[in-house]
């Protein structure tokens, strides 16, 4: 959705918003110069902070601020504020409050000093002030009040003002971050916050759950139900904590069932033949997930979110759906998701990460928003390559029609100037081909179509792609193979030149029948000398290999009519012997080989592969390049005797691994939906960022904890009515009753107030104040209570730790595997590079 | 994965921080954020990770007119959440500050600022962010504020004027505070003294077309503005309706997302009627998309009958024009004769629409105009950053300029009325010229290299690099066809160039030639004594020695240029009064019934108004 900003300044014509910035821009030229003037001296400030009068008070104050977001030096105020904290204006207090968080922590002996008058301000008869009290209170940073902050957020807990509660909620996180040690106090306050009646407290109560311990899963038991009904009438922020806690709990407590259902009997007549083998089933069966009621409120719940104006919780609901549902779910969700697209720029790139992600798995959907991801020309890049990823990943799954725009959009802006572009896009195409059998051939068609294009960057990526191709299909493309080679004389960009060569040898080297890897070597040892490194050593490989297959397929002859041979054409001589070696027949000649070698050297000289072996031999070995030299040499060596020919054929004409070009996200497809790291990727380390946790497992059936505990023990009568009105109906049946007070209202009071019941606000006050009288009371109280819960909290932390170890066990398998992956990876490249 | 801001920096125009609030821990400062963020290239994505910092952050970032917005977070945290949350403070600013965001206004009221921002997130974690609560809480020294003396007084004119006294208004504040808000969008107590009701429907438009003026797709991205001045707590109900009726409207108004005021149920129940009670103020009710051509994605033929679709700007252009082929020719179509809004059933299907289209408003409009006005027609050609310059730009209507930093040659075409009519053609002719020398150097070693393509011509078609005619027909499916096609046009490439190019790049090739670089010269001549050596039927005919031992150069001056060419042309545009979807606000009603505070007699003024804005949308692939 759009921001009402963005909204305003398209309907604001240009020209009044430049004119306007212009003018400002010419005034904050001049107000750079009295910004000195506008700001009064540091003594100015301190009179007006010292003054009696509020309106001064609060025009220092405000100095103050500006001061502050000045970057200039606003500490040496702190007392002067200080006194002011008990300030009778709100106005004045809001700012005395907003330094106060600011400093406090530079300050921690003076900071102390406003604790009293804040304090105070805990019990005024203003909700709007013990909110602020309450919530600076908790906001200064001074470790040594985290009891008095403990005992003011349990008295906020209770308040009737929900605002007050919320305020609260918020708090909690803040002490705990003061002083861990209020932990198992802080616990207690959340459960009571998370039966809150009103959905904007409890919204930051799960985000305090969340942060403060996640792992107590057991306190929620008990409001689930009631966070499912709420989590619509929440306001974004809330939802956004509650989704993110409900999907972790889904994990946690309902196990993955799934049931076999056969298919329907119509379908018979389809598997006859199947059937005749299998007797046993009435046709394939399907695993089909049953969801736990529970959980499927929840995903109902979550489907009426999908129309959320906050592009996070869209997010958040595609999360849940994609990990817990069934896929139906996640279908309807991707309407949604795509439509993010829609929002600014800096957000539709986070929504097309999610995107990829999501289409990785379930490409299907997304089919019928390929208008969407089409690139335009002004998208950054950052955009467009996320675009042309979505758009091959969808591209197996449309129609023809579509496959033909895509394929001639991918060609399109592989004729663009932008390099990057050039690359991804032929990367691209290469993809399409990759994932749709089909269209492979076309795809080929354009790529060979690219190499006689003038650009030399296209002309090797594309290159690249189609040695990608042929490898994964060789068998059908040896004729690909010699048509490269045509393009060998046009290219003169190095990469480009070295695959070809590479494919030389690879594929058109190894049939004897159409063997003109010998004529493509001869052709470049011409022009040896005058090529770059790296076509020197494809040569020089190339080289190796017409060599080999020529020595695999002429030894016998050597012996038997070894002048003829020597004098005809290898191609020729292929096709005349055309039995292969089995390895025992090689090793006998080999034996054999062995003694009547010396005499045939001679003879063998005279073959013309062989010179042009030497040759080859000879160019390199006074090269300037080590690298090329000692290659030279490992295959001098290699094939040093004609005969062993084993060890050279193992090296040089293994079976390549056939390459496969992943989509550039696959690396991230574990990540979790929705979070920063999956944005960064392989950048954030291999534990992603810090705080990145991803979902639990599915919890193994029987270990859940039962369904009985999810019930509710409030007397549900009046909650269930209320919340299973949507906030739009509540809103009607408010209103109708206007002026006189909503129904909400008597809840919220009645259930905040807990013990308080229908007290009158005086009376409420009252008892207010006979707490704080007894408040040292209440603080031994507490004591003890938590010595109590220490010895579990203990228990608790011990259990988190071993799992805390498990954690790190396991990613420390991931390392290893990745170092083993990486590293066979490294060995494979290494003998790619050698072998070619 | 966590919900958690540690600190939100505004820098101003000039990179300088202008607004530092760290809201926990200990991030690392605006000025030493600032460098690394910047060290990155220049369209900067949205997310970046530093990991060089201490501790290292993850820093979200939006511009917003010209001032940067970032958000630092420590911990993992989830990205939407961090800019959706930096947007709404974007909007939030802009309504406390002033429209325009500027770092004069914003560093005029700092303490304003600081009260927001500490407002809107509490430690790190997102709280209030709905503007009407914020109003209620954070109060803005007007200038009305400091004609009475800067004792507080409500900021905004709308609330009932309380006088001076504090404790009046705290009683009212802790009334409302203590039952928490009926409605949590909506401030308690609104008054106005005109009641006005404002509808804006704005739509952006984004058409792709393929070089042969094909649609591929026309997508309709539509927002619902509404500015809501009206006292007490109106409800209303605003009802939208399509060429075709509900069903239409239904079937249109795709992929919905809604303020938080509107009734979910009512639109599920009856598509096209909004029925909610509005914040105060502006804001966004809906936005919705339309797929103005909606294709099956399963589709294998492609569609045989498209809907016609009228769009007000067209754009085409023509490359590698003129004698050396350094021109191109950018042609723009306008077109107002939009199709009548209110007769004709589909709005994209007819265009000869009655001439008379009138936009409708509701109880008199905005507009001074009666009809549709098309205004800010720009065409932008994004242009190789390999072109230097380019020369001769000839616009038959309006003024055309090139911005070499920008890469983006925008042609401004006045639609002003008095200049005539908008509607016709308009065209605009330039030639484009490169960087000299590296150019000519890759000219040498392609063209010798040329030479070996065609020695091995004769077994396979040699490469047709250049010629366009002969890269259409490689377009071409069918594999069979393509063999015989690419014959053909291999030749009729050769002999162009022999008759056609050779004249033009003679003169230029002959130093060029002269100072062909070494490496690449015993190329072309390796063809010959290979050939020589190896006589061989056997071999592969394309060793065969027909083949002309030096062929013409290749790579004319018309092949650089048509790599200068530009490869797409899009133009932008707004409508007043026209929607391309055809969606209008039927009637925009307040329930009397159900609204409260609001007199039976008040009768708001009501008005709509419909934009349709084309940034860049229009777009011409060539």
């Amino acid at each position: 959705m759009e921001t009402i900003s963005r909204i305003s300044s398209m309907l604001e014509t240009a020209r009044e918003l430049t004119l306007e910035a212009a003018q400002s821009a010419a005034s904050n030229r001049s107000s750079k110069v009295d910004y000195g003037s506008r700001t009064y001296s540091a003594s100015h400030i301190k009179k007006l902070l010292d003054s009696r009068q509020e309106r001064e008070v609060l025009d220092g104050m405000r100095r103050v601020i500006s001061l502050m977001y000045y970057s200039e030096p606003a500490l040496t105020f702190f007392s002067a504020v200080v006194k002011n904290a008990a300030s009778a204006n709100l106005e004045v207090k809001k700012l005395v409050y907003i330094y106060l968080v600011h400093h406090a922590e530079a300050e921690p002996d003076l900071a102390l000093l406003s604790i009293n008058a804040i304090q105070k301000s805990l019990t005024d008869q203003n909700p709007q002030v013990r909110t602020m009290a309450l919530r600076t209170m908790s906001g200064i940073r001074v470790p040594v009040i985290s009891q008095i902050v403990s005992l003011a957020i349990k008295r906020g807990c209770s308040d009737m003002s929900p605002h007050v509660r919320k305020a609260a909620a918020l708090a909690i996180p803040k002490c705990y971050r003061l002083d861990p040690n209020t932990l198992p106090q802080l616990t207690g306050y959340i459960s009571t916050l998370l039966g809150d009646s009103q959905y904007f407290v409890v919204g930051p109560a799960v985000t305090a759950f969340l942060e403060v311990c996640p792992e107590q899963i057991d306190l929620i038991h008990k409001h689930y139900r009631s966070l499912v009904k709420k989590l619509v009438d929440m306001d974004e922020w809330g939802q956004l904590a509650t989704l993110r806690l409900l999907t972790i709990y889904a994990r946690k407590c309902f196990p993955h069932r799934t049931q076999k259902i056969k298919q329907a009997v119509t379908a018979k007549s389809f598997y006859e033949d199947e059937q005749d083998q299998n007797d046993q089933s009435d046709g394939p069966e399907y695993e089909v997930p049953i969801l736990d009621p529970d959980l499927e409120l929840l995903l109902r719940a979550c489907k009426l979110l999908l129309q959320n104006r906050n592009s996070a919780v869209i997010v958040s609901v595609v999360r849940c759906f994609f990990y817990l549902a069934p896929p139906e779910y996640l279908t309807l969700a991707v309407g949604p998701l795509v439509a993010l697209l829609r929002s600014p720029q800096d957000m539709q790139l986070i929504a097309l990460y999610n995107i990829v992600t999501v289409a990785l798995k379930v490409p299907k959907p997304f089919t019928k928003y390929i208008a969407h991801f089409l690139v335009h020309a002004n998208d950054p890049p950052h955009i467009w390559r996320l675009k042309l990823e979505i758009l091959t990943i969808i591209f197996p799954h449309c129609g023809k029609h579509w496959k033909g725009v895509i394929i001639s959009e991918l060609e399109h802006f592989s004729k663009c100037t932008d390099p990057e572009m050039v690359r991804e896009s032929v990367r691209a195409i290469g993809r399409c081909a990759q994932g749709d059998v089909a269209t492979a051939g076309m795809c080929l068609r354009i790529l060979l179509n690219q190499i006689s294009s003038l650009d030399g960057n296209l002309v090797s990526e594309s290159l690249t792609v189609i040695r990608h191709l042929i490898q994964q299909d060789s068998s059908s493309h040896t004729q690909t193979v010699i048509q490269l080679v045509t393009h060998l004389g046009i290219t003169t960009n190095p990469d480009a030149r070295a695959t070809i060569i590479w494919l030389v040898g690879e594929f058109a080297g190894a049939d004897p029948g159409h063997n003109i890897a010998p004529d493509v070597l001869r052709i470049l040892i011409k022009g040896f000398t005058d090529e770059t490194e790296i076509v020197k050593q494809q040569i020089v490989l190339l080289g190796a290999k017409v060599y080999l297959h020529h020595l695999l397929q002429n030894p016998s002859q050597e012996s038997s009519e070894p002048a003829t041979s020597a004098l005809q054409p290898p191609a020729n001589l292929g096709q005349e012997i055309q039995y292969e070696w089995s390895e025992g027949q090689s090793e006998e000649k080999v034996e054999t080989d062995e003694v009547q070698q010396p005499e045939e050297v001679n003879e063998e000289s005279e073959d013309r592969i062989t010179l042009l072996w030497r040759y080859i031999l000879l160019l390199a070995r006074y090269d300037t390049s080590y690298d090329l030299r000692d290659r030279a040499r490992l295959y001098k060596s290699l094939l040093a005797s004609p005969s062993s020919t084993q060890l050279a054929n193992l090296l040089l004409l293994a079976p390549k691994p056939v390459p496969h070009a992943p989509s550039p996200s696959e690396t991230r497809k574990d990540l979790l939906l929705g979070t920063a790291t999956l944005v960064v990727g392989q950048d954030a380390g291999i534990h992603g960022l810090r705080g990145y946790v991803n979902l639990p497992d599915w919890v193994e059936l029987g270990q859940e904890p039962s369904a009985s505990l999810r019930t509710e023990d409030i007397k549900p009568e009046a909650t269930t009515l209320q919340s299973s009105m949507t906030a739009g109906e509540r809103l009607d049946k408010a209103l109708r009753e206007y002026p006189s007070i909503p129904p909400r209202r008597h809840n919220g009071a009645s259930a905040a107030g807990g013990m308080s019941g229908k007290k009158t606000l005086d009376q409420w006050l009252d008892e207010e104040e006979a707490e704080t009288a007894s408040e040292t009371e209440t603080e031994g109280e507490t004591d003890s209570e938590e010595e109590e819960t220490d010895s579990e909290a203990d228990d608790s932390e011990e259990d988190d730790d071993d799992e805390d170890d498990d954690e790190e066990d396991d990613g420390d398998d991931d390392d290893e595997e990745d170092e083993t992956d990486s590293e066979s990876e490294a060995v494979h490249k290494e003998a790619q590079q050698l072998l070619g | 994965m966590s919900g958690e801001i540690d600190a939100v920096y505004i820098y101003d125009e000039h990179n300088a921080p202008l607004v530092e609030h760290i809201y926990r821990s200990r991030p690392p400062s605006a000025a030493a954020i600032l460098p690394l963020y910047l060290a990155h290239a220049a369209p900067r994505p949205s997310l970046l990770y530093l990991p060089g910092t201490t501790p290292p952050v993850t820093v979200f970032s939006t511009i917003q007119s010209n001032l940067l917005f970032l958000a630092v977070s420590e911990v993992d945290t989830e990205p939407l959440l961090v800019l959706e949350f930096l947007h709404r403070v974007v909007d939030v600013l802009e309504e406390f500050v002033g429209a325009p965001l500027l770092s004069s206004k914003i560093q005029a009221n700092y303490d304003v600022v600081a009260q927001l921002l500490h407002e809107m997130c509490d430690a790190g974690v997102v709280c209030n962010t709905e503007p009407n609560v914020l109003q209620e809480v954070v109060e803005v020294p007007s200038w009305m504020g400091k004609l009475l003396g800067g004792i507080t007084v409500p900021g905004s004119t709308s609330t009932p004027a309380l006088g001076t006294a504090n404790p009046l208004k705290q009683s009212l504040a802790t009334a409302s505070a203590s039952q928490g808000p009926a409605i949590p969008w909506r401030r308690s107590g609104v008054r106005h003294t005109s009641n006005e009701l404002y509808v804006d429907i704005i739509e952006s438009l984004s058409v792709t077309m393929a070089p042969s003026g094909r649609l591929l797709s026309a997508l309709v991205s539509g927002t619902i503005a509404f500015t809501a001045k009206i006292s007490g707590v109106p409800d209303l109900l605003l009802s939208l309706s399509a060429p075709g009726g509900q069903q239409a409207l239904a079937r249109k108004f795709e992929l919905p997302v809604f303020h938080p005021c509107v009734r979910l149920a009512r639109w599920r129940e009856r598509p096209g009627e909004l029925s909610f009670v509005p914040p105060d103020g502006r804001f966004i009710l809906a936005g919705y998309e339309v797929d103005l051509l909606p294709i099956d994605p399963g589709l294998d033929q492609p569609p045989s009958h498209m809907e016609k679709l009228f769009l007000p700007a067209i754009v085409d252009i023509r490359k590698s024009l003129g004698p050396s082929g350094a021109d191109f020719e950018v042609r723009l179509t306008l077109n107002t004769d939009f199709p009548g809004q209110t007769s004709s059933s589909r709005p994209t299907a007819s265009r000869s629409g009655s001439g008379t289209s009138t936009p409708s408003f509701l109880g008199g409009g905005s507009g001074s105009s009666s009809g549709p006005v098309l205004e800010e027609v720009v065409v932008s050609v994004p242009i190789s950053k390999y072109v230097r310059h380019i020369t001769d730009m000839q616009a038959s209507r309006g003024d055309a300029q090139f911005s070499h930093t920008s890469g983006l040659l925008e042609w401004r075409i006045p639609t002003t009325r008095d200049a005539g009519t908008t509607s016709g053609t308009a065209t605009l002719r330039c030639t484009v010229s490169g960087y000299p020398s590296p150019d000519e150097d890759l000219e040498d070693s392609l063209e010798d290299e040329d030479a070996d393509a065609n020695l091995l011509q004769g077994y396979y078609e040699a490469p047709t690099s250049y010629d366009p005619s002969s890269n259409s027909t490689r377009k071409s499916r069918d594999p069979s066809k393509r063999k015989k096609k690419k014959k053909k046009s291999s030749k009729k490439s050769r002999t162009a160039e022999e008759t056609g190019d050779a004249p033009g790049d003679g003169p230029s090739e002959e130093p060029v030639k002269a100072k062909t670089p070494s490496p690449n010269h015993s190329k072309p001549q390796t063809p010959q004594p290979m050939a020589l050596a190896q006589p061989s039927s056997q071999l592969p005919a394309f060793f065969a020695p027909s083949s002309t031992p030096r062929p013409t150069p290749r790579r004319t001056k018309a092949q650089v240029n048509a790599s200068l060419m530009p490869n797409s042309a899009s133009v932008s545009f707004s409508v007043r009064g026209w929607l391309p979807s055809g969606i209008k606000v039927d009637s925009l009603t307040i329930d009397q019934r159900r609204s409260r505070g609001l007199g039976e007699s008040v009768k708001p003024y009501k008005g709509v108004k419909y934009l349709c804005v084309s940034k860049r949308g229009v777009e011409r692939r060539c």
